[in-house]
């Protein structure tokens, strides 16, 4: 009998209480990565739990980085990130310092800048494809009142009118996380450090780049690791808005595992996508948590 | 002392009821279907289930509904995960890679046990898979044209198009901006233009008007000049604005029964769809045969025993295969969906009495039989998906680049071999 609360058998004690969170996390985080990487060395179309496995090969990665389909989903997708994290950023801190402000209504203003985050996705993604129809939608019709178009925008069919459709529907419902972050970041910087700016004859341009930006990099970081990943594994948004088309214009790494695993029931190069994705997603993570982290604050 | 006994008493009395119940529904076969609760079939699934039930005590059969355009995913991951549903329902163009897996049981033992004759079944040589019956067929259906006459007559178009050129001046003329808000609101036809199958049934209108197909004897003709002659004609109607862009089938015939679109060329199901229609809508929308011949056709969707269950649980689907195909089931199939059932030999006098419809219906699949048209490729069954989409995405960079289709027909036939090698 193990005495726990002997002082040399606490390591062991805690070790026993981690132990169930642990197995838990690896039974439904490890163990489904490992399958895939598994799936991805094997030549097979569709997988199955509990059948033999398949010799071992590197074809599904020669295929991926032959393919000129995944070095362009790649592509789109890096330009989703760095276009949607980048807008979602600043209008999450442009939000996030006007609702930090004290005025009449705040509590609204504050619900009403959250609300895209709390429509369910696929409801959301929907009701703006409706909007953004090039026959039917409220977008084009709108547009062609005020004189700004005289053709109506063919969201679906243009490359880039889709890409920016798809990014925009993203932003709308990706900066209400940035806010909310942000918002609690803003809320945490000591008044003090603001006064003693002030008395230093600092400006308010000055005040919010030399006080509120490094004291918010932290939140900023984590911020966007969540976004970019976000964008990376966002699947509904384009499935419902474009499909991936046209012309593999808003084909993500995210479709693209999707399309080869399920459209094309070819598991082994869908999985080879999907790993690959996963190791660029880990190494982004290290890399802006470790920028950020890192940060003069 | 004595609430005591009663709550043990009344629990004991639950427990035994539940118990008996159990006892009573010892089997439950589960069957997964995205015609649940549809309108026509589905009332006609519920009568073969009440049938099956009732001749087999002991034994339930749970539906499930999942949507049509995840279904592919869900009983792909079903199977994937050995838990596929007892009775296997499938689209008839996605059962082949089930098939391919070995995951479907070989219905010939069954077929010759029972004595079950399934000459003359339309459709039912797709559920051929590598020299074994695979499935059961369903459905085998011609297209027909759905067209809102007062649209049509508003346009001076007295009749309903007979050919290509009778079909293109219909659309031209029905094509307007009636609120004059600068915006087309009302459109000749409706092509639609997202999901690769819908997309390529569409297409294949045109291409088998135009003497054309995907295949001849399982081999890719997308290059052939009847193909290319389909692709111009349907390149044309966008050219011309004759359509909406963008959009699925369900939106097309959403907007036709909204009196937006003046003709659409679709399954006979779209009856029932046109049946839903606003009171003072349902007058105008009718029913003709389409402009081209042959018309499309094609099998819809297939029954099949999943190979990994049980022997008895194999003969009870069986049972349940059986009832589908009983005369009396195909029967009410007929009556019920207002479509030819694929048992031959039926008598149809009391649905062509109740449907006007009907006939046209039976004869458009009679003729898309006869010239033994399917929707579904031949020989590009298992590529069908990767075939759809490079259809797809090369007809969208048709539209967009302005590219002749003699080009666009060469590049799609070029993929396609590739992806066949």
């Amino acid at each position: 009998m193990i005495d726990f609360s002997a002082p040399k058998n606490r390591k062991t004690f805690g070790y026993l209480l981690l132990a169930p969170a642990v197995i838990l996390m690896a039974a439904i985080i490890v163990y489904p990565i490992l399958l895939s990487v598994d799936v991805s060395l094997q030549d097979v179309r569709i997988a199955r739990i509990g059948e033999d496995a398949k010799p071992r090969t590197l074809d599904n990665y020669r295929w991926l980085f032959g393919s000129h389909e995944f070095w362009r989903a790649g592509w789109v997708t890096a330009k989703m990130v760095f276009f949607v994290g980048g807008t979602a950023l600043v209008i999450g801190l442009a939000t996030a310092m006007l609702v930090n402000q004290r005025f009449k209504g705040r509590a609204a203003a504050r619900l009403f800048v959250a609300l895209p985050w709390a429509v369910p996705e696929v409801v959301a993604t929907v009701v703006w494809a409706w909007m953004l129809d090039s026959s039917f939608g409220v977008i084009n019709w709108g547009l062609l009142q005020v004189g700004l178009i005289d053709q109506p925008i063919q969201f679906a069919s243009d490359a880039n009118a889709a890409f920016f459709a798809v990014c925009f529907v993203m932003i709308w419902k990706g900066y209400p996380l940035m806010s909310i972050m942000l918002l609690a970041g803003l809320q945490s910087i000591p008044e003090e450090q603001y006064q003693a700016a002030k008395v230093d004859g600092a400006g308010p341009f000055q005040r919010f780049w030399y006080v509120t930006i490094p004291n918010l990099m932290p939140v900023i970081g984590v911020t966007l690791v969540m976004t970019t990943l976000w964008v990376f594994r966002d699947f509904a948004i384009i499935h419902v808005l474009t499909e991936g088309g046209p012309l593999g214009a808003t084909t993500s790494l995210s479709i693209m595992t999707y399309e080869q695993s399920f459209s094309f029931f070819r598991m082994g190069q869908g999985a080879a996508v999907g790993v690959v994705t996963l190791i660029i997603c880990a190494f982004i993570s290290r890399a802006l948590v470790g920028r950020f982290a890192n940060s003069p604050h | 002392m004595k609430r005591l006994s009663r709550i043990a008493a009344t629990t004991a009395l639950a427990l035994t009821t539940t118990l008996s119940a159990l006892s009573v529904s010892a089997e439950t076969l589960t069957f997964v279907s995205w015609q649940k609760d549809d309108p026509s079939f589905g009332a006609w699934w519920d009568e073969v289930i009440a049938e099956f039930e009732a001749t087999h005590e002991g034994v339930d059969i749970e539906m499930t509904r999942v949507a049509r355009n995840e279904y592919a995913t869900s009983m792909f991951t079903m199977f994937a995960g050995a838990a596929p549903p007892d009775i296997v329902h499938l689209a008839a163009f996605e059962y082949q890679p089930f098939a391919a897996e070995g995951w479907l049981e070989p219905l010939d033992p069954y077929i010759a046990e029972s004595g079950l004759d399934l000459t003359g079944w339309a459709g039912q040589a797709t559920c051929e898979w590598d020299g074994n019956t695979s499935c059961l067929m369903l459905l085998y259906a011609g297209y027909v044209m759905a067209y809102n006459e007062a649209l049509l007559a508003d346009a001076g178009v007295t009749t309903p198009p007979t050919d290509w050129e009778s079909f293109l001046a219909a659309a031209r003329a029905a094509t307007k901006d009636t609120d004059g808000d600068g915006v087309t609101d009302k459109f000749g036809v409706g092509m639609p233009t997202k999901g690769a199958s819908s997309v390529m049934h569409g297409i294949l209108n045109f291409v088998l008007g135009a003497g054309g197909d995907w295949t001849v004897d399982g081999k890719p003709t997308f290059d052939s000049e009847g193909t290319i002659e389909g692709l111009r004609r349907w390149k044309q109607l966008f050219d011309e604005g004759l359509t909406p862009r963008d959009l699925g089938t369900s939106d097309m015939r959403q907007l036709h029964i909204e009196g937006h679109i003046a003709m659409l060329l679709d399954g006979p199901w779209v009856r029932g769809v046109q049946k839903r229609a606003a009171e003072d809508m349902l007058p105008n929308l009718k029913l003709a045969k389409t402009p081209f011949s042959p018309p499309v056709g094609g099998t819809s969707n297939v029954l099949a025993i999943p190979s990994d269950i049980s022997d008895e649980r194999k003969n009870l689907v069986w049972d349940f295969i059986q009832i589908a195909a009983s005369e009396k089931y195909q029967q009410r199939f007929s009556a019920i969906s207002s479509s030819p059932a694929p048992r031959p030999g039926l008598d149809y006098s009391a649905e062509i009495a109740a449907e006007p419809y009907f006939e046209l219906i039976a004869e458009q699949a009679n003729a898309a039989a006869a010239a033994g048209v399917d929707r579904l490729p031949r020989g590009l069954e298992i590529e069908f998906p990767e075939v759809g989409k490079i259809v797809l995405q090369e007809v969208q960079r048709m539209l967009i680049e302005d590219i002749d289709p003699a080009v666009t027909g060469k590049t799609i036939q070029e993929r396609v071999l590739a992806i066949k090698k």
